[in-house]
């Protein structure tokens, strides 16, 4: 009789639950394709957008109406068809904040990671009306020793 | 760099598909229409570079403690004014 040898590990080796998929990558990082969305309680509302093959490459993500309530980009066609989006509430942003040192943040308001919620592909995209936000809008920050 | 002349509503071949065509031609302004295949990203240069720039001074290593966002970003719904709110 052949036993099966069942082996207990102490993490189970299951698939990332939040895998993002970048076909066209980030501008700049076509290459990479494979990210992980993570997110840590304690620096809440900032996420970590990481490179699935390469645990220490990674980027700062925040919803970007954290930060500009009435944030209004306008996702050209092109790209809401490239990512199959069909509903609105399809639609979840992510953008990716520059830390420039313990107290200033920026955040790309141009170029938003425009993710379907539905598929888990996401796209860099290069909002229509990308001259009324910068690139380096600034997040109001906490004062530290206060 | 190639360098082509090209009159109104004449195009340009890349790669056997993409499509450059001069749209229009308005005093300095010259409208280029863009046929490529939806794999193949299409950008302005100018705003490419800036973002492209942007990604690359945002991209870490996750060793710094990230800032503390201020209250602002506790507000799950929208507010009438956007600013700072001091704690």
């Amino acid at each position: 009789m052949k036993c099966v040898e069942t082996i207990e590990v102490e993490t189970p080796v299951a698939p990332p639950p939040n895998r993002v998929r970048l076909p066209m990558g980030l501008l700049g990082f076509e290459q990479i394709k494979d990210y992980v969305l993570l997110a840590n309680p304690s620096e809440d509302p900032f996420a970590w957008l990481q490179v699935e093959t390469n645990a220490s490459l990674a980027f700062v993500v925040i919803d970007p109406f954290l930060v500009m309530p009435d944030y209004q980009p306008d996702i050209p066609e092109a790209d809401a068809e490239f990512l199959g989006l069909q509903q609105p509430d399809e639609v979840r942003l992510f953008n990716i904040v520059t830390v420039h040192g313990p107290n200033r943040a920026t955040v790309n308001l141009k170029g938003p990671i425009v993710i379907n919620r539905r598929t888990h592909v996401g796209k860099q995209v290069i909002v229509a009306n990308a001259s009324e936000y910068s690139v380096q809008h600034p997040i109001c920050v906490a004062e530290t020793g206060a | 760099m190639l360098i082509l002349s090209r009159k109104l509503g004449e195009s340009i071949v890349i790669d056997g598909r993409i499509h450059v065509k001069i749209v229009r031609v308005d005093g300095e302004v010259v409208k280029v229409g863009i046929e490529a295949p939806s794999d193949v990203p299409v950008h302005r240069k100018e705003v490419y570079e800036e973002i492209q720039l942007s990604n690359q001074k945002a991209v870490t290593r996750q060793s710094s403690p990230l800032p503390k966002l201020a209250v602002v970003a506790k507000i799950k719904t929208p507010v009438n004014k956007v600013g700072l709110q001091k704690t």
